[in-house]
């Protein structure tokens, strides 16, 4: 809110200059945005705590002044008094629900001259952003802003039957608001009725029909207070924020409503003439000020520094508190109506604090008791992205929200969804059941920039339904890979495309990182998803070379592009991060290779398995050293060259030893595959 | 065996001396005169064979010439070694040229900002947890003394599922209730996460941030802590000459509440465009934890105290790299990731 300097000076008498004013405030809590120096005075921009609703008024803010700088309030707005002459004006206030509207108070005031307003008053609002429309509706205004409550003046002569009904619209109703605005009200909204019809949106804007006008002659100045929530549901149904609406929701006390009422009656009196002639309220609800206990132990316990009785004392009583000594060590505090924000003794505590200055509370540490950290999968994350960010690849972040459209080719469980109630756009319809798409996406961006090769990675939750009521959200592991990975070598550019088989060997690196031994791909199926498996046959995830159709949706031209999402809390159940220390080798090893031709369904993990299985304890190691298919292997085999690790724990192993287990080998990967050796 | 005559061998040696041209001759005069079966050791194993008084003469006669053969062959790999690199025997390289490219993956810098504001709480004693995105109102709202219906619930709009009752968290502080709940004082928790807002996308809002929350419970736990814990915090993240001020400000799970601010960075607090010629830059909310929040969880207000902080990632981040777009974090351009 906006309220100039001049005007704060009309309730408390300031010796700072505007920006030492604004900088105390801001420390007690008030912060100042911006200060604006314009005719002659200093406009405030500031940011109120939805906590503070008696701070949206230049008394309010007058008072923190007051309580900061050791000044006292200059004007308080006068005690209402109730109507005391007798007279013959007739006029009903109904209200249907006191829930709705605790205190609804009406003044008939005959003959006021509208006008334009006085100069002082027409510049004062216009400071603060606030259009001049008549001295009326100006002084309804001031006293808003001057004292909190926010008032509306009508036509009374416009208010048909005789009376004011607060109620309930009905379904349909409908109401021209002074905006100009045709509204469709229900029973949502609270009104404020004629006899026949709605004149007002309670406490959000008045009707056009019974504005004040320059023909006015006798108005009906309204103050009340009503529900918080009502006004809050109304204001979002008619998407129409004001002022007013601004300040019920965040409530008025009953003094404020009865106080303002009479300032601007007083005002409208001097400046547009008028007669109150009738006062009148729905409720006389007795006011009792609560009382709360405050102790000054407690109260250094809480912040770390023992502030004095007499500090504590002077601090709270320039806030408005009325205090009375219990015993040595604390107060009674009477808490006045405009705080209802106070209700615990936590409460007091930070008034004092606030204003004593939280930097001249001192600096310690607390004495921590160390936890120990459960080891376990909370280490699983860091140590996958330590082991990938140093295979070169770059981590990425994408948004958790997608749109439906995306997940066509990667994910088709519709049942298992997650989608957003109330999202701003398509691209949030929707919980990711899986990372793919979004990185694919990142992939395609960076294709886009001339970026290449992609080599990208992230690790973030995928969400989905478990039933109508419960949801799993569950870590989870994606691997993109992209393009032509261009080298310059000693001799000359070397181009790598990166394809399935750079994918699976960053994923058997991470397997392997991860004490994770026994997992296996399986062969792609024909949409291009092989499934990954580890232990038993258990799914841990998913290598994706993506088909050409999604590779259009995405606008990835002329490459190909692989990916693989593995599910974290299946790993994580199987990672073994243990450490041992084996024993190095004491002897030397024996190699042989074995070259064969083979057909070309033959897996080469069935040529490796059969070697280990007639080797027996002697073959340490067996692995494919080299692969080819093309002029020399006829159309339907391939050439593969195995290499094998032949060691002994116990002696230097002899050619004679070795060449049976070379030679039965070979035989059995004849006899089994039809092996050629070449 | 005495036949072996010294003078002999002396002027064999001298005469192959003269012959060693290159590194490949030497070591051939080396194999001949000085290895295990060369000539030398030959002479010297003759010398228990010679009559007693003739032995001390030859072998001193022995060790002379093969300290000379010695210095000879010292100098000559000196010497051989500087033709060798002055020479023309090695590839012409040119050394501008580039190294071949090694690719070193970097993490994100959100990643980054969190683990190095997690390394400066565990060295304090703090532990790390983190909890679900998906969660309850209760959690996120009315645990925190958020009552529904109230103004400051919109500063927490927030995403809902269609499944009944759940929501996105918009806030890391459900992770005290989470925590509370299950534990018993003391705690030392540090809470990084994602959460999710409804918020128009521009240069300083996403609908999706991350954050990190932390708190401490325990007897005799002061606003004074707080001031000292974020002090500690701050100067890790930020330096040590950064200035820090705590401004009374209301959210409804603390109470005293603060809102932190730090000297700005960029113009040490003169006054710029970052700052918005204000000095200050808000870093952090926080407070000592509401009593209402400790009834939520069932622990006592009278025997526990507490506080929370939490701060935006993102804007950590944006400050201390100098970022000036929130939406670069998410759009993942290699460009962007390696620069870190």
């Amino acid at each position: 809110m906006k309220i100039t300097y001049n005007w704060l000076k009309e309730f408390v008498d300031i010796k700072l200059k505007p920006a030492q004013i604004a900088d105390k405030l801001t420390m007690a809590g008030i912060e100042v945005k911006g200060i604006e120096e314009k005719n002659a005075d200093y406009v405030f921009e500031i940011e109120i705590t939805s906590n503070r609703p008696d701070w949206l008024s230049a008394v309010g803010l007058a008072r923190e002044v007051a309580a900061i700088t050791g000044q006292k309030i200059k004007k308080l707005p006068a005690i209402s008094r109730q109507p005391s002459k007798k007279n013959k004006e007739k006029f009903d206030i109904v209200v249907e629900d006191m829930k709705d509207c605790p205190l609804y108070t009406a003044k008939i005031i005959r003959d006021v001259k509208v006008a334009e307003s006085v100069d002082w008053l027409r510049e004062k609002l216009e400071l603060i952003g606030c259009r001049s429309i008549n001295n009326i509706v100006d002084i309804t205004n001031y006293a808003m802003f001057s004292y909190g409550e926010p008032l509306h003046a009508f036509d009374l002569d416009k208010i048909q039957g005789g009376k004011v009904v607060v109620r309930r619209a009905r379904t349909g109703e409908k109401l021209i608001t002074i905006d100009g605005v045709e509204r469709t009200l229900d029973a949502g909204i609270l009104v404020i009725a004629d006899a026949f019809r709605p004149i007002a949106i309670a406490g959000v804007m008045g009707g056009k029909e019974t504005e004040v006008t320059f023909n006015t002659k006798n108005i009906l100045l309204e103050a009340a207070q009503f529900n918080q929530v009502m006004v809050r549901r109304s204001r979002q149904k008619l998407a129409l924020q004001t002022d007013s609406s601004y300040r019920f929701e965040r409530g008025i006390d009953f003094v404020t409503v009865r106080n303002t009422s009479q300032e601007a009656a007083s005002l409208i009196n001097r400046i547009a003439g008028g007669k109150c002639e009738l006062e009148k309220a729905s409720s006389s609800v007795a006011l009792k000020n609560k009382t709360i206990e405050i102790n000054i132990n407690s109260l250094a316990d809480i912040i770390g520094i023992k502030i004095s009785a007499v500090k504590i004392k002077s601090i709270l009583t320039a806030l408005g508190f009325k205090l009375k000594n219990k015993g040595k060590s604390g107060f009674f505090v009477e808490i006045p109506a405009y705080r209802a924000d106070v209700s615990l003794e936590i409460d007091l505590v930070e008034e004092i604090a606030r204003i004593y200055g939280f930097e001249n509370i001192p600096v310690s540490l607390p004495k921590f008791v160390p936890q120990i950290n459960k080891a376990g999968s909370s280490r699983l994350v860091p140590y996958i992205k330590e082991v990938l960010v140093g295979l070169g690849l770059n981590e990425a972040i994408t948004y958790s929200l997608i749109d439906k459209n995306s997940l066509k080719g990667f994910y088709a469980d519709e049942i298992k969804l997650l989608e957003i109630l109330n999202p701003l756009s398509k691209d949030q319809e929707l919980l990711r059941p899986t990372l793919m798409p979004s990185l694919l996406k990142a992939v395609a961006y960076n294709l886009n920039q001339k970026q290449e090769p992609v080599e990208l990675f992230e690790i973030g939750n995928t969400y989905i339904a478990l039933d109508n009521k419960s949801t799993l959200e569950n870590p989870s592991l994606c691997i993109a890979l992209c393009g032509t990975n261009s080298l310059l070598l000693e001799n000359g550019a070397v181009k790598e495309k990166l394809g399935v088989f750079h994918l699976k060997g960053i994923l058997e690196t991470v397997f392997n990182n991860l004490g994770i031994k026994d997992f296996s791909f399986a062969s792609p199926d024909e949409t291009g998803k092989s499934n990954i498996f580890a232990g038993n046959q258990e799914k841990v995830g998913e290598l994706f070379i993506i088909p050409d159709q999604i590779l259009n949706v995405f606008e990835i031209k002329n490459k190909s592009a692989v990916i693989a999402e593995i599910d974290l809390s299946k790993i994580a159940a199987r990672m073994d991060l243990k450490k041992r220390f084996l024993g190095l080798p004491l002897y030397p090893g024996v190699t042989r290779d074995i070259s064969l031709q083979i057909k070309e369904d033959v897996l080469v993990q069935g040529i490796l398995d059969l070697i280990k299985k007639q080797s027996g304890g002697l073959l340490e190691e067996v692995k494919v050293v080299d692969y080819y298919k093309g002029k020399q292997i006829p159309h339907g085999f391939k050439g593969v060259t195995v290499s094998c690790l032949y060691r002994s724990k116990e002696r230097t192993l002899t050619e004679e030893e070795v060449n049976p287990l070379y030679s039965s080998a070979c035989s059995a990967l004849v006899e089994s595959f039809g092996a050629k050796l070449r | 065996m005495s036949d072996i005559n010294i003078e002999s061998v002396k002027n064999e040696i001298e005469a192959a001396i003269a012959n060693v041209n290159s590194s490949a001759e030497l070591e051939v005069f080396i194999n001949k005169y000085l290895s295990r079966k060369g000539l030398l050791a030959e002479l010297t194993g003759s010398i228990p064979s010679l009559p007693k008084e003739e032995r001390g003469k030859f072998g001193q006669e022995v060790n002379v010439l093969k300290s000379k053969i010695n210095i000879f062959v010292d100098e000559k790999r000196k010497t051989f070694l500087q033709t060798k690199t002055s020479g023309t025997a090695l590839p012409n390289i040119d050394i501008s040229m580039p190294g071949i490219a090694q690719n070193i993956g970097k993490l994100h810098p959100i990643t980054q900002i969190i683990n190095e504001i997690n390394s400066i709480f565990i060295q304090m004693g703090f532990s790390i947890v983190e909890g679900p995105e998906i969660e309850t109102e209760y959690n996120n709202f009315t645990g925190l003394n958020i009552p529904l219906e109230h103004p400051s619930r919109e500063a927490f709009d927030t995403f809902y599922l269609k499944t009944e009752k759940l929501l996105l968290r918009s806030q890391t502080s459900p992770v005290q209730i989470r925590v509370m709940k299950e534990r018993k004082p003391p705690l030392a928790i540090i809470a990084p996460g994602k959460v999710y807002r409804p918020d128009a996308v521009d240069a300083s809002h996403l609908f999706m941030f991350h954050q990190i929350e932390g708190f401490v419970v325990d007897k005799n736990i002061k606003f004074s802590d707080l001031k000292g814990v974020l002090e500690v915090f701050l100067k890790g993240v930020f330096g040590d000459d950064i200035k820090m001020r705590f401004r009374p400000h209301f959210f409804p799970f603390t109470e005293p509440s603060a809102e932190v601010d730090i000297s700005c960075i960029i113009c040490k607090g003169k006054g710029c465009s970052v700052c918005g010629r204000k000095g200050w830059l808000e870093v952090l909310g926080s407070g000592m934890i509401h009593p209402n929040v400790f009834k939520n969880v069932g622990y006592s207000a009278k025997e526990y105290t507490g506080f929370a902080f939490g701060m935006g990632v993102e804007r950590i981040a944006m400050l201390k790299y100098g970022i000036d777009d929130i939406r670069l974090f998410f759009q993942n351009d290699l460009r962007f990731l390696k620069q870190f």
